[in-house]
């Protein structure tokens, strides 16, 4: 019968084993590394700041000891402000989704923004799930609104401040204008006076109001246009 | 609760038993002081509301009292500026404005672009009447910005208060841009012909001096 020699099979079996265990022990801690490395990616989105304080009034209220209870229309407005916020960063992953996934095909950016970036998608879509169910428990059938209701908020929000910062300007403008006016109007008595046989002629030339073809000369520039004149130039 | 809520650390607010505004301690962070104001404003519109529970209509159909009103307020200003009085007609338009404004946050954005870009334009108009045209330049501006294609008044209109400023590079600047949004309007072409004419003088002009 056979007879084994298990001594001169020793050696193969310890290659395999030696190669196994290598294999083994190699795939285990490059997955943990990879675990850990997508797990310390830096977040798409900053905190949600609005869900903290949704969070915080319900924990609040949760709360038995406190004496006041937090309104429920706090906690609507709460939730308002959350989902406005949420179209502001549904906005912001529409835009990018395109430029990103251009980027990734030519290869300019690395594999784990688009992580980030598939990460931040699932968030918010959980995100408007549970804002919707939130909002139906609050009041029934307000999940199908919120959102429109949020969408105009945000909008008519960015319309507001933009329009804004154009009337703060008006004061500066005001003051810039009538500023320039009386320089103009003061350059242009004096040049009158010093020398109506020049400016006469050409004012009646334009028939536009000198001020606004000219800008304010400094006095130095002036002084020395009228030391040119004098000599004949 | 949703089943799915995280960990999460508790910010240091609290309510206000009376006027039930929510409060940051003193040493929060200035991100949420501003948020906690944001929802406070909210939350005083939404109380004002008559319908319980008081949630915010969804954004159409729109209530039409404020709509009469502020149109109310833009005809009298037209009327007033017909008549010449100029001043008033300012006056008019500017409480239009602020009506307009007030709109609740959640009613349609395209209907505050349309109406105050209309009392912008106007006012506009009006202060160009007065000759004062540093405040009839930012009201075209803001109305440009409430409504940019099919608003060819208001480029015109921002574009003259340049030009009779003085400020020629700007207002070249501003009509070409104009044109690019409004195509070959007539009076924008006249205008942006004027200011080129007005350029070349001043280039001439200045080239003479040095000479």
């Amino acid at each position: 019968m056979f007879d084994i020699d298990w001594w001169s099979l020793a050696l193969p079996f310890g290659y395999i084993f030696v190669l196994g265990s290598s294999l083994y022990v190699f795939s285990t801690i490059y997955r943990k590394r990879k675990a850990a490395e997508s797990a310390n990616l830096a977040p798409w989105f900053p905190p949600h700041l609005q869900k903290e304080v949704y969070s915080t009034l319900l924990e609040l209220d949760a709360d038995k000891d406190r004496k006041t209870k937090v309104p429920r229309s706090v906690v609507r407005a709460a939730l308002l402000r959350r989902a406005v916020e949420d179209i502001a960063r549904i906005i912001q992953v529409r835009q990018a989704k395109q430029a990103l996934n251009n980027l990734l095909q030519r290869g300019s950016v690395g594999e784990d923004l688009n992580q980030r970036f598939q990460r931040a998608e699932k968030e918010i879509e959980e995100e408007l799930k549970d804002v919707v169910m939130e909002a139906n428990a609050l009041a029934p059938g307000w999940g199908q609104t919120i959102f429109q209701s949020a969408n105009e908020i945000a909008a008519n929000t960015v319309l507001r401040s933009r329009l804004d910062d154009i009337q703060n300007k008006a004061a500066a403008e005001k003051e810039w204008w009538e500023k320039r006016r009386e320089t103009i109007q003061s350059d242009f008595m004096k040049e009158l006076e010093e020398e109506p046989t020049k400016v006469a002629p050409r004012l009646a030339a334009t028939m536009t109001p000198y001020w606004s073809t000219r800008a304010p000369r400094s006095p130095h520039q002036a002084r020395r246009r009228r030391a040119r004149n004098k000599t004949g130039m | 609760m949703a089943a799915t809520e995280e960990y999460f650390d508790l910010l240091p607010i609290d309510l206000d038993p009376q006027t039930k505004a929510v409060t940051a301690s003193a040493g929060a962070p200035k991100a949420l002081h501003a948020e906690l104001a944001a929802l406070n404003s909210l939350h005083r519109s939404l109380v004002a509301l008559e319908n319980t529970p008081q949630i915010p209509p969804p954004p159409i159909p729109v209530n039409p009292k404020r709509s009469a009103n502020i149109t109310k307020l833009k005809d009298s200003g037209n009327d007033l500026y017909r008549k010449g009085k100029h001043a008033e007609a300012v006056k008019m338009y500017t409480l239009g404005v602020q009506m307009a404004l007030q709109r609740p946050l959640w009613e349609p954005q395209g209907l505050v672009r349309e109406e105050i870009s209309q009392l912008y334009a106007n006012r506009a108009q009006a202060h160009m009447a007065l000759q004062n045209w540093a405040e009839g330049a930012v009201d075209a501006e803001a109305a440009v910005e409430a409504k940019r294609a099919g608003n060819a008044k208001a480029w015109w209109r921002r574009g003259k208060c340049l030009l009779e400023m003085g400020r020629l590079d700007e207002a070249r600047d501003w009509v070409g841009h104009g044109l690019e949004m409004e195509g070959e309007e007539a009076e924008l072409l006249a205008l942006q012909q004027e200011v080129v004419a007005r350029l070349d003088k001043k280039q001439k002009r200045e080239e003479s001096e040095k000479a």
